[in-house]
């Protein structure tokens, strides 16, 4: 068959042409790793939710571009890109260039370096609504950090949210029935659903004046379900019901920023938050966070304390500054759609051609996918680590991520193993799905 | 829900279950029950009620029964049933008073002997026989359990939430299997392989099952290194994952 996506032309022959891959040293390691890690690699870097993780690499061994190697010495064209932060992609020249200057004078020391200024100014001058920035490490921190603001800003305990929501691991975040998370943990936190305007004017009329803040990421992006984009007008609206109600409105942009638009998701979409939420894109893998917010909340942001032992170290801020440069220059949230859709309208088409439906939905630069022919995912699974074991590492939950480093090269490797693994499927289940 | 409600909704429901594995699985309790023809009541107030159908050699474990029983077992609260099952208290017979013999002599060897493959120890683990016996019961005792745990289980309620339309199996290898459908505002639980399973858990072997099932080997290490194999709606299984380990906390 063949494929034609703006600039590429692909063509599939009769014969399978990959090969898979075996882990026996990814095996090996982790059971080592049991013996001295709980659960071998814990929290979202486990296995666990792989089907099968047998068909997976668990470790890897050095990353370049879009390509990470495993400890088998197994190439993969990675569309995980590390679950967010690579974005420019692996060791990117300029970034490590910065890192490495930053490095030789300086990197975690008593007093924080000049680049935290730097930085600062040019986060705040990037992003569209941000008056001031504040650093940390993790995404989860940043995000209970703006809720802690709400709530001193408002001298009110509610936090509203959508449900299915991720933003961390802190128990307010991860909802009651999670191991180690109390009742009490959630007893401020109303959940609601996404793109629910009613449900959002409900709670702020049965919680009258006791609701602190509203935190949504910029597009509704569940781990097991299909991404959703917001309804027209639903930003604008809920951005109307908090300043009428005195609620900080906070966007979590940590998995969206920079893969919607360079000056913030929020923009993407025509609002203005008071509080934004970075980590993931904002240092291609160097350990950063930032929350961004408007100039009402300074004041009451200086006023909270909240700090980390190496919450200022330069190199990351220096790789940050790097990064933002280069997404900046390249435009690079266009550029990831653009690359992003050429490849999954064509892996789309490769699938139709053999009678499945392999769904996209959210940006493409970030996309959920599936296919959708067998109700149990099972067959989507299967096709998921057929083709990550002949290299397209592709997880069959959470959403896949497209850096700016994926070449056409990849693009048409990707294509070829799509269409063999679509061919084996096939061969397997003839009809069925 | 209080604690003895939902443990005697247990005892009930998932812990009596077993004797119909029992009869058909063990030698000295299918001799047992061989000629029995008799429907045993078992009635908690403000709990349920559940029905032993002895007949034909075979028993089945229903919360409705076809003819009406020949025993009636009261129990005056969850909290009665639930002293019972720990040997500190007798049922108050309603109804079969003439049937003291078969109550006094005949039942309670047919319940020590359930007794026997519901408390294993190591020594026990290591009879093949045994250790299957006490995986079918452990299995199929955890999806009842499950059940009741969703409906009243505050945790349990949580995770009912986001499991709608579910359907998740459990199963060995080759072995046994029992699965769990939401249906309506209920569950349904049903023993063995499910048609069309949305989600399946699925152990390698029964040593790993037992071992899983009896807190000795936590899922996501079972699970990466392939002990235990997952697939369809593995989000389900997330899901229930912490209702499923709150069964010892009742049950233990």
């Amino acid at each position: 068959m063949k494929v034609e996506a703006k600039g590429i032309k692909y063509s599939v022959s009769s014969k399978s042409k990959s090969k898979t891959y075996t882990y026996t040293k990814s095996q090996k390691l982790f059971q080592r790793a049991l013996k001295v890690i709980p659960c071998g690699i814990p929290g979202h870097f486990s296995p666990a939710p792989f089907v099968p993780p047998t068909m997976y690499p668990f470790y890897a061994e050095r990353s370049k571009g879009s390509h990470f190697w495993d400890i088998d010495g197994n190439e993969f064209i990675d569309y995980m890109c590390a679950y967010g932060p690579i974005v420019l992609g692996y060791n990117h020249p300029q970034v490590e260039k910065a890192a490495q200057e930053q490095n030789s004078k300086g990197n975690c020391m008593t007093a924080p370096g000049k680049i935290m200024v730097e930085l600062a100014e040019y986060l705040t001058d990037t992003i569209a609504m941000a008056d001031w920035a504040f650093f940390a490490k993790n995404g989860g921190d940043v995000t209970n950090l703006a809720v802690m603001i709400a709530r001193a800003a408002t001298g009110r305990k509610k936090i509203v949210m959508i449900k299915g929501g991720y933003h961390g691991v802190a128990p307010w975040m991860q909802g009651y029935g999670h191991y180690g998370v109390i009742e009490e943990d959630v007893a401020n936190i109303i959940d609601i659903e996404w793109n629910n305007i009613k449900q959002f004017e409900e709670a702020i009329a049965a919680n009258p004046g006791a609701i602190a803040g509203f935190i949504a990421t910029p597009y509704h992006h569940p781990t097991f379900a299909d991404s959703e984009f917001p309804a027209d007008g639903y930003w604008q609206r809920i951005r109307e019901l908090c300043t009428q109600h005195g609620i900080v409105l906070i966007i979590d942009d940590v998995r969206c920023g920079f893969r919607l638009d360079i000056r913030g998701s929020a923009e993407y979409f025509g609002f203005k938050p008071d509080l934004a939420c970075y980590c993931k894109a904002i240092a291609n893998g160097h350990p950063i966070s930032a929350l961004v917010g408007v100039d009402a909340l300074k004041t009451v942001a200086a006023k909270v304390f909240y700090t980390g032992s190496y919450w200022y170290q330069a190199v990351p801020m220096a790789a940050s500054l790097a990064t933002l440069k280069e997404l900046r220059r390249l435009n690079a949230p266009v550029l990831m759609n653009k690359i992003g859709k050429k490849l999954f309208e064509g892996v789309k088409k490769i699938c139709a051609s053999y009678g499945y439906d392999f769904k996209v939905t959210g940006a493409y630069s970030m996309p959920y996918v599936r296919i959708t022919n067998d109700p149990s995912n099972m067959l989507h699974q299967e096709w998921c680590a057929e083709c990550t074991a002949r290299g397209a590492y592709f997880t069959s939950h959470h959403n896949w991520f497209v850096c700016a480093a994926v070449s056409d090269k990849d693009i048409q490797k990707t294509w070829s193993i799509a269409d063999d693994v679509c061919k084996l499927l096939k061969k397997k289940y003839g009809d069925k799905f | 829900m209080d604690y003895e409600f939902i443990k005697s909704r247990l005892h009930l429901y998932a812990v009596l279950q077993n004797i119909e594995d029992l009869v058909q699985y063990d030698d000295v309790a299918k001799k047992l029950i061989k000629d029995w023809n008799i429907i045993i009541k078992f009635s908690v107030r403000k709990a349920g009620s559940v029905y032993l159908i002895f007949e034909n050699g075979k028993c089945t474990v229903r919360e409705l029964s076809p003819k009406k029983p020949d025993i009636i077992l009261f129990f005056t609260s969850p909290a009665h049933l639930n002293k019972m099952f720990d040997g500190k208290a007798n049922p108050i017979p309603l109804k079969g008073i003439t049937k003291l013999g078969f109550l006094t002599k005949k039942f309670p060897k047919l319940t020590e002997r359930l007794e026997y493959y519901l408390k294993p120890d190591d020594q026990k683990l290591k009879d093949k026989n045994y250790i299957t016996i006490n995986t079918v019961m452990t299995l199929n005792t955890a999806l009842y359990a499950l059940k009741e745990l969703l409906l009243f289980d505050p945790i349990g309620e949580h995770a009912a939430k986001k499991v709608k339309g579910s359907m998740v199996m459990m199963n060995v290898n080759k072995g046994p299997a029992v699965y769990i459908e939401q249906k309506g505002n209920t569950f349904e639980v049903h023993k063995g392989y499910a048609q069309q399973p949305l989600a399946v858990l699925e152990f390698n072997s029964i040593k790993i099952a037992n071992d899983f099932l009896n807190g000795k080997m936590d899922a996501f290490s079972a699970i990466a290194s392939g002990a235990v194999a997952t697939k369809g709606h593995i989000e389900w299984l997330d899901a229930v994952s912490p209702v499923l380990d709150r069964v010892a906390l009742y049950l233990s």
